[in-house]
């Protein structure tokens, strides 16, 4: 993943962490808010129900008050305070009266807490209502909640009291509305909400007994638990309820508890809030902010993009010099401007290429002369030897031509044969660094390594067991099916020959040579391993150095051949070496060699491989040398 | 003789004033126009077609009466209609009827020149047509006659010859508990009914027959005895419940089931008191009905056989049929068995009240079995 990429995916996380939190927050606080709408409302409700409650009880104790200050009221009381009185004559009087004041309920009680007439319940005359004769001030009290009983069953009023004193004998006169569905259609609500009347007539719930504004509740039996848990514990209380498996379709309910002159919960009042309006708005917002997150994660996608892209150019550039100079380009240079970090590194970076490439050149012109110097050397070492041989029989020529001329037939034709074969030596000499300013270009051809392998064993086998030398034993591991690779058949054969005579060279006391063959990853490997006497790794360092040898008649060319040959063919060579134990070399070679191979002349230029892995690579520019 | 004479005219003069009575004694009056109207709606005056229901029935067999002589023993008029005191002057089925009197009756002629009935009147309008004089006679129920007494209309009530009682359902369940009959019987407080429903306008019913009739009404129990139910009522196994049923169009009856249910509830009875829309038959879910019978005729034996046949064949009564010419014992003792299996409740009688204007003299209510004797009505002369 590239830094820009990152760069990228960090600021888009961060981008999403931020909306996630914002959006989160925003629908936590849009939610908070609603919830404290909805709470408001339904106060308001429930305040709107008690000022209604009390004025409708202000009204009651009105109209009661003007029944009981009527004038048949008055004459009713009168004529009862009569002894003997005929009350069977009333027993009717409560229906009409209560027509005319409009009032559900109406009783008149005698003094003694006898029923004389009641609207609500005709039938009921004569039975007692003690708790009217008890000492009350019921003016004082007031309207009051109450459970009345009417022939119908009980039902919930709000109820008045008032008294006509007439002498000793009291008359009294109970009026009231009914709580109940009418009572709730008068509420006026806000849409999306609606008032419900639990009346607590029973022992225990009873669904009939919860009723709307028009009825009773469908489903009532879903507000048991609340209600039961309100009956026990009277108070205001919140709750919900899942019409539907829709959150739309919820409705949030505040309790009122309505509670008697006693103290005794006779009725509940729900003020419900239907969550649709609320939901909807909270998911309209939802999806609001998320198109909006959507719009601003993309436009911060765009952004992120540039921005990765405008922060991670001078890296990028910084990146590509780096990897320029990687690639040998020493001249890299970086353009990146700037007073930022990024800026200063480009700085120090342009510098540090600077340094190094007159560093190089520096380092490689003390390399040509090093290189210089060891051809110089070893020539003058090849040649020397030659010369003084050559030097000393021109002088032994001269010499017999001065004093023994009888014998100088003689020694002219041995110091001429002498001259012949140094001279032909040094021809060799200089034919051999011929030979090595002169490797051709590989022609390229199909070729089976294992058949190359075979045939330079064969070649070697008369010598592996000459007479007079210590016996050294071929082993061959050759892959079976080792795909064909595209070489020079002679190339290959010449240096895999001069790694066998190295191997050779350096098993003067016999040992085993081993040739393996493997299927390596984009080509085939050959590795040739030794039982010899080992390399330091000093010498294991300068192997590939041309001229370099560690051996008394080697020209120090074999190894830089082979290196050669392998480069060319885009290859690579590496050696471990354990002094005592023996030496391997290992080649790796493409199926299919690029098509510009390193020449044999830049390789001269780059002679120095790692110590105990020393290895060169295609293009590298190792330079050849013979084997130790 | 001028004293046997003086003596003879002041008896004549004490006799005419009876005692409660408006109207004084004075000499009758031919003339005038009787304004009757009935709640009844009578479609057909032809004895042969049969009436739609008792009502209709009871109002055309008063009309019948005014115009036929006399009745066949099986109590259908006899001889032709205007053979009696009234023939048809004008008839509009269902509406109104105008009789006019008869001048070739073979008693002596009516007094009113002719009877207008007007048909199909409710009770109310029946009784704001008394009290603003737009109609001469009315009949008005018991429980409204004091009311309508206070508010200037002249009452008339018979003798109570209408029984109401709670008559259990042979067949369902709680029917067949004499514990929860006799229960119901002792919770009912039927004074109550009396002086509050009927405005003490009856009598509390603990038999089958009135006193002034059978003589022996005073031996049967009225009181309400709550506790007594109440204990009965607990020696009941399970929770059962009597359904009372009533005619949904009988305002009193509505009413007397309501206070049977206080009554019951107060001695912890459970019941429900529900409207019946078919008048005399026994709706499927009632246990038991509230129903109403009318004395056929003043002599006991006769009372009981109709309120037998009338009750019977919803309660399922076992009794053998009272032969003619049975003493009053045997008919107490009858009364007797049917009241204590409590199968039937007596609970209150009725009077047959009849609101009168002002100008209607010399009317006597009629006793059971007797017609309206408009023919011996006579109208006083309205004042100019």
């Amino acid at each position: 993943m590239t830094f820009r990429s990152k760069l990228f995916w960090i600021f888009t996380l961060a981008l999403l962490l931020s909306v996630g939190v914002i959006a989160t927050g925003v629908t936590l606080v849009t939610r908070r808010a609603f919830e404290d709408l909805n709470r408001r409302h339904s106060e308001a409700l429930v305040g709107q129900f008690e000022r209604e409650f009390e004025r409708r009880g202000q009204d009651v104790g009105h109209r009661v008050q003007g029944i009981a200050d009527a004038e048949g009221t008055v004459r009713m009381a009168i004529e009862l305070s009569r002894p003997k009185a005929d009350v069977s004559v009333y027993v009717n009087d409560a229906h009409g009266v209560s027509q005319s004041f409009q009032l559900d309920f109406l009783d008149f009680v005698g003094s003694d807490g006898s029923i004389i007439s009641s609207n609500e319940w005709p039938a009921r005359f004569g039975y007692k209502m003690d708790w009217l004769t008890q000492p009350q001030d019921w003016a004082k009290l007031g309207t009051f909640l109450a459970k009345v009983d009417t022939q119908d069953g009980p039902a919930l009023g709000l109820m008045a009291v008032s008294t006509v004193r007439v002498g000793d004998s009291n008359l009294y006169i109970l009026g009231g509305e009914r709580l109940g569905k009418d009572f709730l259609a008068s509420l006026v609500l806000p849409a999306g909400m609606r008032a419900l009347l639990y009346m607590n007539l029973d022992p225990s719930f009873q669904p009939a007994n919860l009723v709307d504004d028009s009825g009773p509740v469908s489903q009532g039996e879903r507000f048991a638990p609340f209600l039961d848990q309100e009956r026990q514990q009277p108070g205001k209380q919140t709750f919900r309820i899942a019409w539907t498996p829709d959150p739309a379709g919820s409705e949030a309910f505040h309790a009122l508890p309505l509670q008697g002159r006693q103290n005794d919960l006779l009725g509940v009042l729900l003020v419900g809030n239907s969550q649709q309006e609320v939901v909807e708005l909270e998911r309209r917002i939802r999806l609001l902010a998320l198109a909006v997150a959507a719009m601003g994660l993309v436009v911060g996608l765009l952004l992120s993009w540039w921005g990765a892209a405008r922060v991670t150019r001078p890296v990028r550039k910084l990146a590509a010099g780096a990897r320029e100079v990687s690639e040998g380009n020493w001249s890299a240079r970086v353009d990146v401007r700037g007073r930022h970090e990024i800026g200063q590194l480009a700085l120090a970076f342009n510098k540090m290429t600077e340094q190094l490439s007159e560093q190089r050149e520096r380092l490689l012109q003390a390399e040509r002369v090093a290189a210089w110097r060891e051809v110089a050397r070893r020539l003058a070492h090849e040649l020397k030897n030659p010369l003084f041989p050559l030097q000393t029989t021109v002088e032994n020529l001269r010499r017999a031509k001065e004093q023994n001329f009888e014998q100088f037939e003689e020694v002219f034709r041995e110091s001429t044969g002498i001259l012949l074969a140094e001279i032909e030596n040094l021809k060799t000499i200089v034919g051999r660094f011929s030979d090595f300013a002169k490797m051709p270009q590989p022609e390229l051809g199909p070729v089976n390594l294992n058949d190359v392998v075979r045939g330079i064993v064969k070649l070697f086998e008369a010598q592996f067991g000459a007479v007079g030398r210590p016996p050294i034993t071929s082993e061959l591991h050759l892959e079976e099916n080792l795909p064909v690779i595209q070489a020079d058949a002679t190339l290959l054969h010449r240096a895999i020959e001069n790694l066998v005579l190295n191997a050779m060279d350096a098993m003067p006391a016999g040992g085993v040579l081993m040739l393996c063959t493997t299927r390596e990853d984009g080509g085939v490997g050959l590795e040739v391993s030794d039982t010899g006497t080992g390399l330091t790794p000093e010498e294991c360092e300068r192997l590939f150095t041309p001229y370099y040898t560690t051996k008394q008649h080697g020209t120090g060319l074999g190894l830089a051949i082979v290196q050669s040959v392998v480069s060319d063919h885009g290859g690579r060579i590496s050696v471990e070496s354990e002094t005592g134990v023996g030496t391997s070399f290992h080649i790796h070679l493409p199926a299919k060699p690029p098509r510009a191979p390193a020449s044999v002349t830049s390789a001269v230029q780059n002679p120095v491989l790692p110590s105990s892995a020393a290895e060169t690579r295609p293009g590298s520019e190792s330079a050849p040398s013979e084997g130790a | 003789m001028k004293l046997r004479s003086f003596l003879l005219l002041a008896a004549i003069s004490i006799a005419l004033v009876h005692p409660g009575r408006v109207e004084t004694a004075r000499r009758p009056r031919y003339g005038g126009t009787l304004r009757v109207e009935i709640g009844a709606v009578v479609n057909s005056l032809d004895p042969v077609v049969a009436a739609a229901n008792p009502e209709e029935s009871a109002a055309k067999d008063q009309i019948g009466a005014l115009l036929y002589d006399h009745r066949n023993p099986d109590g259908t008029f006899a001889g032709v209609a205007g053979s009696g005191a009234f023939r048809i002057a004008a008839w509009e089925p269902g509406k109104h009827v105008t009789l006019a009197a008869s001048e070739n009756n073979r008693g002596a002629r009516a007094f009113v020149d002719s009877v207008e009935i007007q048909m199909g009147r409710q009770a109310r309008d029946r009784l704001l047509d008394l009290e603003v004089g737009n109609t001469d006679f009315a009949q008005i129920p018991a429980e409204q006659a004091r009311s309508a007494s206070e508010h200037g209309v002249r009452v008339s009530a018979s003798d109570p010859d209408e029984l109401v009682a709670v008559v259990f359902v042979a067949g369902r369940p709680i029917a067949e508990d004499a514990h929860a009959r006799e229960a119901l019987a002792r919770s009912i407080d039927r004074a109550a009914m009396v002086n509050f429903i009927l405005q003490k306008e009856g009598q509390p019913a603990g038999g089958l027959l009135p006193q002034w009739s059978s003589g022996t009404a005073f031996l049967f129990s009225t009181a309400a005895d709550a506790a007594g139910a109440k204990q009965l009522w607990s020696q009941i196994s399970g929770s059962p419940a009597i359904v009372l049923g009533y005619d949904s169009g009988d305002s009193l009856e509505q009413t007397v089931a309501e206070r049977i249910a206080v009554n019951a509830r107060d001695a912890g009875i459970s019941i429900t008191a529900e409207s019946v829309t078919s008048p005399g038959s026994a709706a499927p879910n009632c246990d038991a009905r509230l129903m109403r019978v009318r004395m056929p005729s003043p002599h006991p034996r006769e009372a009981l056989v109709n309120v037998v046949a009338m009750l019977g064949p919803t309660a399922a009564l076992d009794v053998a049929p009272l032969p003619a010419g049975v003493s009053s014992d045997q008919v107490f003792a009858r009364e007797r068995a049917i009241v204590g299996s409590y199968r039937v409740i007596p609970l209150v009688w009725l009077p047959q009240v009849y609101g009168l204007s002002a100008r209607v003299r010399d009317w006597n209510a009629p006793a059971p079995g007797e017609s309206w004797p408009f023919a011996d009505v006579w109208l006083e002369q309205e004042s100019q």
